[in-house]
């Protein structure tokens, strides 16, 4: 018997670069998207500058798709998903959905690269008025501006003068459920931070947090130079509730380091949201049978020692679907997803 | 690139929907269901006809029209009787039954939260008292206070996580010859205007169209166990709860929102009696002159017995410092059957109140000095003895 | 609290200078009576320092008080520390749990709550001056089963709140007749409460200990009560050896 492929569900940067790495060892591999085009949150979401060393984000996952269209050794089906699956490690029969057809694919191994989504604001136990004042926005919203190169008020189209980011949205939340840490949200608004600075340098910029988590070298590629080069203001203390005063929010805090309640006026207040899983994740947990943790990413089950193996044998789990991860962490896992993939359609075509 | 006007997502466009399914917390009815099921209480189940209404995370919650038990909440039967009595006249208008029981205590919040002269174990044991008496009548509690609410809803979090304390209540309730009795929802008398706000519309003869109006939501309604209480997608997208600016905008008021929405009132508890600079200092900086400021109303609704009292009573010593003041003040209840045409003295006793409230009527249409003199000819009856109380008839219920 | 050292006038001195003459035990002792209480455990469980509670608390804003630092207190179990936040602080709180909004969904109100209870069941001076002049108000909760009722509105008693209340005042029992519910023409209590119901929150009040609360905190008080108590109890033919 010949290799089967496998099966790569996502077609974000880590079902690209698990694809590619498939490829590059030799085997075959079929890339199933939802989407029409190739890239992720990362397209899907306009972001403007990758984080920590802004390469464009547009750029990056162009090239990143590059790689594997045209490849020989990668089939990408875009607008598809996978509706149902059956079968065991090595040989697996799964139905890939499009808008004119059903098939039948046979896959040795898969790789579940479905990602996550952003968290929805309304479910945030503080009040921040997202659904209420259109200056309140998220990191999402503002990577648009970022990427058109025009940040202003949605209020009334004029740039900012004060504009606060406010870390850990429905994260670190036992209230609302998300008790983790979203990892990258702090990377993103401290990478934004530099960029609204550059964009507009009479606007002054502050970051409220509870804990700054500048992981590795994020610590001075981009929160010392944020603070030492772009004089952004971070204050520990965040916000419990953002209102309008006039034509201005206000946002109301404590500055735990001054030891006072704080109520400052902003132009734009961001809101850091965390990461969620997407509807894909938990759809692919249901269909394949993996397990999902409490928050319904996939569970993987080797702790720190295996950061992609799922409940079910040759079925793989990288990048988002997780857990909250940053870029370097879904590249990284995409590689170890795509070796351990190609590992067991090798032991099957040697053991048949 | 992106066009320009694709770069603005604004409020308006943004759309929220809670999903019950990602709820973070326990269902309280399910924990109450499991816990009869176990045989350690008896739910006492709203009976119908019922409303359903959906709390913060989207649950359903089973707010009674009617057969209600009504737990009176001192401050308001003590200092702002119109308060109470407002509640009972809609309901009578309404044709509704109810109950205005004798066999009630107050929720002891005065001890429990006010002076710390109170334990877990009393306060449930009150608590449960009163519960238990309302379902010998049969009739079903609903509560006046939005203390007495919160506490109540703190009390069954507390009964839900803790054997030992069901245990200690129960032998309690024994020695009192009473059963242990859970109620399936603790309701709130403001959600239960909520759910009637149509029907209270449908009786409406004052004009209120275009009447300006403030709301201040209490604390320990929708702070104390948030979860439960009433949030619509139509009033503030859910973001907020839906009590009194419902019945407001029903009523045809011009609802207007201020920086300090959230804001406490400032009522403190034992603050309100004893070290009244607190009380009023806040009442009157953080929401009275923020509201005339920012929303120049003509009235100021709340629905709980420590807000009126707090941000009624606090205006008068600021007047005497030249402050911004001068905002009638008064719960949703009394709004509501002053609009269905209830008398301003006999039913809303609003001479009790201490904020100016003769502007407010004047405003509506409302000969304040012809009803006043009707409520004094009233008062003179009993005061020379032709009579010995103010009637419902008096007041045509 | 003569030859005590003392902060400045509305300040908060965390230096725990001003209780450096009591035992570090019995500080511990408080501090750990907190910690057995069946709700502690759902009113604590970490804290990152962030702030939310200060940032809604309404008694921060007028008060050197902060619900931030009483929780950290108690998270770091600093029996020092604690015990200056028991005496100089917890009375400063609203109790409105606005700070329930705690991400770690700890309720900064609802340890205040139980540090109270702790100062006022071990007869602390300070819980005791913080209830003068509510003396009055505990009896006529617990002996008629009400409060604020329409008598406490007296024109000396609030001054402040307008002179509508001298014309209450004035006219109480005419006015209290002129009120439509048959349960409110009443003016020592709020609304009428039944005998029964009375009898039954006395015994509330002894089968849990709050009597003995009392005692500690106004021994006057309790007095008062317990005479109060213990002859309508006696009427209803309850014998008063509880256990």
């Amino acid at each position: 018997m010949s290799d089967l492929p496998v099966l790569v569900i996502g077609g974000g940067p880590a079902g690209m670069e698990a694809a590619k790495g498939i490829a590059e060892i030799g085997y075959r591999c079929v890339v199933v998207e939802k989407r029409n085009i190739l890239g992720g949150t990362p397209e899907l979401a306009n972001y403007a500058a990758l984080t920590p060393n802004f390469e464009d984000a547009g750029e990056a996952m162009a090239k990143m798709a590059a790689a594997i269209n045209g490849d020989p050794n990668v089939e990408v089906r875009l607008g598809s998903t996978v509706t149902a699956a059956s079968g065991s490690a090595g040989n697996f029969s799964v139905t890939v959905k499009n808008s004119k057809e059903s098939e039948q694919v046979d896959v040795g191994a898969v790789v579940i690269a479905t990602g996550f989504q952003h968290f929805d604001p309304g479910r945030e136990t503080q009040q921040y008025g997202y659904y209420e004042y259109d200056d309140v926005i998220t990191l999402v919203d503002l990577e648009k501006m970022l990427k058109a190169e025009k940040v202003v008020r949605p209020s009334n189209g004029e740039p900012p003068k004060r504009l606060c980011f406010i870390q850990c949205v429905g994260s670190r939340d036992r209230q609302i459920g998300n008790e983790y840490c979203s990892k990258v949200c702090c990377g993103v608004a401290a990478k934004e931070s530099i960029e609204v600075r550059k964009l507009l340098p009479d606007c002054k910029v502050f970051i409220f947090y509870i804990d700054m988590r500048m992981y590795g070298y994020w610590e001075n590629e981009i929160y010392w130079p944020s603070q030492e080069k772009y004089k952004v203001n971070y204050v520990k203390g965040i916000a419990t509730e953002i209102r309008m005063k006039g034509d201005r929010l206000l946002v109301r805090g404590e500055d735990t380091t001054m030891g006072r309640p704080m109520e400052v006026p902003m132009d734009i207040v961001v809101l850091s949201v965390g990461m969620e899983p997407s509807a894909g994740t938990r759809e692919m947990g249901a269909i394949f049978g993996t397990k999902l943790n409490q928050y319904n990413f996939i569970e993987t089950t080797g702790g720190a020692l295996n950061t992609v193996g799922t409940s079910v044998d040759g079925v793989f789990a990288c990048g988002a679907a997780v857990g909250p991860a940053d870029l370097e962490d879904s590249i990284s896992s995409a590689s170890a997803a795509a070796m351990k993939a190609v590992a067991v359609v090798r032991k099957a075509t040697m053991a048949s | 690139m992106i066009p320009h006007s694709a770069l603005f997502n604004k409020a308006k466009d943004r759309k929220f929907v809670a999903d019950p399914a990602q709820a973070p917390t326990e269902d309280y009815h399910d924990i109450v269901d499991q816990l009869e099921r176990e045989g350690e209480w008896e739910v006492h189940r709203v009976p119908e006809p019922y409303m359903e209404e959906k709390n913060k995370y989207g649950r359903v919650k089973k707010i009674p029209v009617e057969t209600t038990w009504h737990h009176k909440s001192c401050g308001q039967c003590g200092h702002i009787p119109g308060y109470s009595t407002a509640v009972f006249w809609i309901n009578r208008k309404l044709g509704l039954d109810y109950n205005d029981p004798t066999d009630q205590t107050s929720c002891t919040a005065w001890n429990y939260y006010a002076s710390a002269t109170s334990n877990a174990a009393a306060q449930a044991a009150v608590a449960m008292r009163n519960f238990a008496a309302a379902e010998e009548t049969g009739y079903y509690p609903i509560i006046h206070c939005a203390t007495s609410f919160g506490h109540y809803k703190e009390t069954r979090q507390q009964l839900i996580h803790s054997p030992e304390l069901r245990r200690q209540v129960k032998a309690i309730m024994a020695k009192l010859g009473k059963k242990l009795v859970m109620p399936e929802e603790v309701v709130h008398y403001s959600e239960w205007v909520h759910v009637m706000r149509d029907r209270i519309a449908e009786h409406q003869v004052v004009d209120m169209s275009g009447l300006r109006a403030t709301i201040h939501p209490a604390c320990h309604y929708h702070k104390l166990i948030g979860e439960d209480a009433v949030y619509a997608p139509e009033v503030y997208g859910a973001q907020r709860s839906a009590i009194i600016t419902s019945l407001l905008r029903t009523l045809g008021l011009d609802v207007r929102d201020y920086s300090t929405w959230f804001d406490c009132c400032g009522f403190g508890f034992r603050h309100i009696l004893v070290s009244r600079d607190f009380s009023r200092s806040f009442a009157v900086q953080r929401k009275i002159e923020v509201m005339k400021e920012e929303a120049d109303p003509d009235v100021l609704i709340t629905h709980d017995t420590g807000c009126v009292t707090t941000l009624d009573q606090s205006q008068f010593a600021a007047k005497a410092h030249d402050r911004n003041v001068g905002l009638p003040v008064m719960s949703d209840s009394q709004l509501a059957a002053l609009a269905m045409g209830a008398h301003p003295y006999k039913v809303l006793q609003l001479h009790w109140h201490s904020t100016n409230h003769r502007p407010l009527l004047e405003k509506l249409g409302i000969d304040h000095e012809k009803a006043w003199a009707e409520f004094e000819e009233s008062a003179e009856e009993i005061r020379s003895g032709k009579k010995e109380y103010l009637t419902w008839e008096e007041c045509d219920v | 609290m003569s030859g005590k050292p003392q902060a400045a006038p509305g300040t908060l001195d965390l230096s725990g200078r001003q209780y450096a003459h009591v035992d570090y035990d019995e500080k511990e002792r408080l501090l750990e009576e907190v910690k057995q209480d069946l709700r502690f455990d759902e009113y604590l469980y970490g804290c990152y320092e962030c702030g939310i509670c200060v940032a809604a608390c309404p008694s921060a804003r007028f008060y050197d008080f902060s619900p931030r630092k009483i929780a950290q207190t108690m998270a770091r179990e600093d029996a020092d520390l604690f015990y200056v936040f028991l005496n100089d602080s917890v009375w400063d709180c609203s109790q409105c749990f606005s700070c329930d909004v705690c991400p770690r969904k700890n309720s900064p109100g609802g340890i205040i709550t139980l540090m109270r209870e702790v100062a006022v069941k071990n007869g602390l001076a300070s819980a005791a001056e913080a209830l003068e002049g509510y003396g009055r108000v505990v009896y006529k909760i617990m002996s008629t089963g009400t409060q604020v009722s329409p008598d406490m509105l007296q024109a000396n008693a609030f001054p402040d709140w307008g002179p509508h209340v001298k014309d209450i005042a004035e006219n109480l029992d005419v006015w209290r007749r002129a009120i439509p519910p048959e349960t409110m023409h009443t003016t020592e209590t709020s609304w009428q409460v039944d005998s029964k119901t009375i009898t039954e929150l006395y015994l509330i009040w002894h089968m849990t200990g709050v009597m003995d609360m009392i005692k500690e905190v106004d021994e006057g008080l309790f007095m008062i009560l317990q005479d109060v108590m213990e002859e309508k109890l006696e009427d209803e033919g309850y014998d008063l050896s509880f256990d």
